[in-house]
């Protein structure tokens, strides 16, 4: 069962109610709120994301609604919870979507610890996996949702989450949040992308959420093997380079973009020098998605050949 | 002044170009050249003197006597003293 087996009225009930079960890649999470808008964009959006079995465990209980008190009524806000908690200052009503968009993603980084979580997006296609490791800013979820929707299968734009038993990649296919400027590439890029609505001046600039391709969705319980890692860089205007990395700078790059390296010690040490070890490794600047794609093609076309 | 290694049960890791070094009692990663590897290396078997473990070193990197600069070999000591991995004491033997 998907969220759009659930009417709008069904769905935005439940949210108010007990909430909503939302299964994204290896977590369940269940989703409250109270806050009508919200759930409009919610049920848009997460329309083909599955409902996972009913008696199935929620790894995190969150939530965005309307604050308490007296506040209720001077400003019209939204809170992002957590198992009860509230670590984040409210945002205006208007950004709630994000808002819970990116309180799920602080979920994962702080809580996910018995995975290597890698800030990076990754895609996959024939079985092997191109992981980009990078800090905010680099247009790797820009080249991401432009892969995706090239062949490309998305396993998440902000998440390289790595299973430590065998250092597969586990999907997690959730919106890709496109920032400012990007929003108009990708509209241009690719006119059939599902994107969102614009969320205007949140602490983020001007945001709009793709909807993964169907088969990603589909197919997030499928892990996928490592086999590039590519640190991107979008230069304006700048001709495209793809150029060979030393496996040293790329496990520095590597372990410095982990969100729990420290935590988990020896064994993040050994996944991440065995998933450098295990892949070749480029530095990618690019001003033109139509430039960057072929190229990335030409590279997983290679191996096939 | 005799060095002796202060980290246990390191993890290496030889990449060719550099040394990947995992110190479990902090959890730090650490990357290394091979002058710094091999001087962390030579004490491994135990303390050693300074100028021994400088010729140790310049052994182990194939290079002659004396052909290590000793700023090089001093600043590399002295950053694996920083990071916990080698201390270093007064030679008893020499000051007596």
């Amino acid at each position: 069962m998907n969220v759009g087996d659930l009417n709008r009225r069904e769905f935005g009930e439940q949210l108010a109610g007990d909430g909503v079960a939302l299964q994204f890649g290896p977590f369940n999470l269940r989703l409250r709120s109270d806050l009508d808008s919200f759930a409009a964009h919610a049920h848009q959006l997460y329309e083909p994301y599955p409902l996972p079995e009913t008696t199935a465990i929620c790894d995190f209980h969150v939530q965005i609604c309307a604050p308490r008190g007296l506040r209720r009524w001077l400003r019209r806000q939204a809170c992002f919870g957590v198992d009860g908690q509230f670590p984040f200052a409210p945002y205006t009503v208007e950004h709630a979507f994000p808002a819970l968009e990116w309180g799920i993603n602080w979920c994962v980084a702080t809580r996910a610890h018995h995975l290597l979580l890698l800030h990076s997006a990754a895609v996959e296609r024939n079985g092997r996996a191109i992981l980009f490791p990078a800090s905010p800013g680099n247009g790797k979820s820009t080249l991401c949702t432009a892969l995706v929707h090239s062949g490309w299968r998305l396993l998440s734009d902000e998440f390289g989450l790595v299973r430590p038993e065998d250092g597969l990649l586990l999907p997690i296919p959730r919106l890709i949040p496109l920032k400012n400027e990007s929003i108009d590439v990708i509209r241009r890029f690719r006119p059939e992308a599902i994107i969102g609505p614009s969320f205007l001046a949140t602490r983020k600039g001007t945001v709009a959420h793709v909807r993964p391709p169907l088969d990603s969705i589909r197919r997030a319980q499928e892990p996928a093997r490592p086999r590039w890692l590519i640190f991107p860089r979008w230069v304006s205007g700048a001709p495209l380079t793809l150029e060979p990395m030393s496996r040293s700078q790329a496990f520095l790059m590597v372990a410095t973009n982990a969100f729990n390296y420290d935590v988990l010690d020896e064994t993040a040490f050994r996944l991440v020098t065995d998933m450098v070890h295990a892949c070749d490794c480029y530095s990618l600047v690019y001003s033109d998605l139509n430039e960057a794609i072929p190229a990335l093609d030409e590279l997983c076309n290679s191996m096939d050949r | 002044m005799i060095l002796m290694a202060a980290g246990r049960g390191l993890i290496w890791q030889d990449w060719g170009d550099v040394y990947l070094v995992y110190q479990p009692s902090s959890a730090e990663t650490h990357v290394f050249n091979e002058t710094t590897a091999q001087i962390l290396k030579c004490l491994e078997h135990g303390s050693l003197s300074t100028a021994t473990a400088k010729e140790r070193t310049e052994a182990a990197l194939g290079v002659d006597l004396g052909e290590l600069a000793a700023d090089d070999f001093a600043f590399a000591t002295m950053r694996l003293e920083e990071l916990g991995l080698v201390e270093s004491a007064d030679d008893v033997s020499t000051a007596q």
